[in-house]
């Protein structure tokens, strides 16, 4: 059964981190470039991040997403390199094309920047079951109607989705255009959503009423089936990226 | 006997509804009994069991007169989930019953046992219970969407069972399954008349009414047509004018004219053969 989540199963430190701890780190490790504002405080975090990836054995991963966005990266160079507002000091020409330094520096600022985003938010991402980070924070105090609001859309709408083919290989079986020009399509369409929209109202009502008589309305503390599992590296990581976020903030404020 | 369900002059209406969906019903459901609810489309069965769990008036809030009272609760005065520990109700179609959000059949299992507050390890106690009764172990890890049809529909009845309900309603519980699946959920059931429940059973299969009911409740429009032992309802003239169709061994003996000695005609092809053995043997 497909859910919408990019968790790779390992085992390694990182997986067995419970899913709080791992947000924590993974905004700390997000957000510390950002109050520093420097290039090298950024290469800090994004070596930290790639290291926890590839201890967690899923560094793979990330280049594909990193390969994705090379295009991007390469126009940020030319664009901030020529046109970069602060732009004083000549690097290199090519022919009559100027870059400057100071604009390819922001625009290196920037690409460490986007890198350590993806590859901060990845390390919650690639390592954690979306069940488990959704469980934890029901734990915390998140109202267990969003927790499961959450947690049955990223099961329901694949659902839903393989719902939509299977109406649609009916109708195209019954000689209905679903391909071709827009128009064609949108005609394909209407009738297909029809009897989606339809039973899938109808199916939320009657998922509300069988989650009723589930006691999902109870007013009593909620239980757990599982223990959450704090691992004894949990402790020493809240407080180092507790340090790391004060000494963030201390140097942005005395520099 | 203290009757285990009391419904008592019940009518409803719901806030869209032109006509009333129940209309003056009444009857009692007694420890253990397995009572069948048949009724054409749009009889009142699916409302009536919705009102045994409080469902009925407290998920729709339509205009509801008389009392239900489940296990010695009166539905109206107290919360669904409460009742949840009185009396389940398991619905029509599987697929809407599973919750999505959870990844394995176990876990699923759980929701209720964790909205009610139990400790964990009377959670896995009451679950481990559910997956033997049910006969779900080597589905136990897989993902609830990916069971069949009667697989699913046992994990519902086993959902709803861990709960510990003295009473279960079941709404045309095998209307969407295959007659594999079908039969699968007619054990199930059987599991929970071995435990002793009081059983209230909505189905249109009226062979497997006759078979398993202790008495059936006949509704037409919303009100009561007949209660009474399976033999007694299916043997009335007037049941194509109900809109239900009898047994099959019963309509063969009403043509044979092979009455029992009290007058009314079998209901189940273990009934029909008795008699008929018996005929000849006199004959
Ligand atoms: N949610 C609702 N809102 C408004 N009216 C409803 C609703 N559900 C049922 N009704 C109406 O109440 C009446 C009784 O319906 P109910 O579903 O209880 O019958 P049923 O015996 O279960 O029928 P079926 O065999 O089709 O399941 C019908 O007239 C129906 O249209
Ligand atoms: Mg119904």
């Amino acid at each position: 059964m497909r859910t919408i989540s990019l968790y790779v199963e390992k085992e390694s430190f990182i997986h067995g981190l419970d899913p709080v701890t791992k947000l924590w780190l993974t905004a700390s490790l997000l957000i510390i470039p950002f109050i520093v504002g420097n290039i090298e405080s950024t290469l800090v975090c994004l070596g930290i991040n790639l290291a926890l990836l590839s201890v967690a054995r899923v560094i793979r991963r990330i280049f594909s997403i990193l390969a994705m966005s090379l295009v991007l990266i390469i126009t940020l160079f030319i664009i901030q390199g020529m046109f970069y507002g602060g732009n004083r000091t000549e690097a290199f020409a090519l022919g009559s094309l100027v870059f400057y330094r100071e604009g390819l520096r922001y625009a290196t600022l920037l690409t460490l920047r986007f890198f350590n985003i993806i590859s901060a938010s990845m390390v919650l991402i690639l390592t954690t079951r979306p069940s488990d980070l959704i469980e934890s924070l029901v734990r915390r105090g998140l109202s267990p109607r969003i927790g499961y609001v959450l947690a049955s859309v990223l099961q329901i709408i694949p659902m839903m989705i393989s719902n939509t083919s299977t109406i649609m290989d009916a109708q195209r079986s019954r000689g209905m255009e679903t391909e071709g020009r827009l128009v064609t399509r949108m005609k394909a369409y209407l009738p297909l959503m029809a009897p989606l929209v339809m039973s899938s109202l109808v199916a939320t009502q009657e998922r509300a009423m069988a989650l009723e008589v589930r006691a999902f309305g109870a007013r009593n503390p909620k239980t757990f089936l599982h223990e959450e599992i704090i691992s004894r590296h949990a402790l020493p990581i809240r407080v180092l990226t507790s340090l790391g976020l004060v000494a963030a903030v201390i140097w942005r404020v005395i520099l | 006997m203290k009757p285990e369900v009391m419904v008592q002059d019940l009518s409803y209406r719901y806030d869209d509804g032109e006509e009333k969906a129940l209309d003056g019903v009444s009857f009692e459901v007694y420890p253990g009994e397995f009572l069948g609810v048949v009724g054409p489309n749009k009889a009142g069965k699916s409302t009536l069991c919705q009102a045994l769990v409080g469902l009925v008036p407290h998920f729709f809030h339509g205009n509801m007169d008389g009392r239900v009272v489940a296990g010695g609760i009166d539905t109206r005065e107290t919360t669904v989930d409460e009742l949840s520990k009185t009396v389940g109700l398991v619905f029509q179609n599987p697929f809407t019953q599973v919750t999505g959000a959870k990844l394995t059949v176990y876990e699923e299992i759980a929701f209720g046992l964790e909205n009610i507050g139990l400790p964990r390890d009377e959670i896995t106690r009451r679950v481990d219970e559910m997956i033997a009764l049910f006969g779900l172990e080597h589905v136990r890890h897989h993902n609830p969407f990916e069971l069949s049809g009667g697989q699913m529909q046992r994990m519902a009845i086993a959902s709803i069972m861990a709960l510990r309900p003295r009473i279960v309603a079941l709404d045309e519980p095998t209307s969407q399954l295959d007659p594999q699946g079908s039969a699968e959920v007619f054990q199930a059931v059987a599991a929970l008349r071995n435990q002793g429940l009081t059983v209230i059973m909505a189905e249109q299969k009226v062979e497997k009414i006759a078979r398993y009911a202790d008495r059936v409740l006949l509704m037409h429009k919303g009100k009561v047509a007949a209660c009474d032992r399976p033999e007694v309802v299916f043997s009335r003239d007037n049941l194509l004018d109900l809109g239900i169709r009898p047994p099959a061994y019963t309509s063969v003996a009403r043509e044979l004219d092979l009455r029992r000695p009290d007058g009314t005609l079998p209901v189940t092809l273990d009934d029909a053969v008795a008699l008929l053995r018996n005929s000849s043997v006199n004959s």
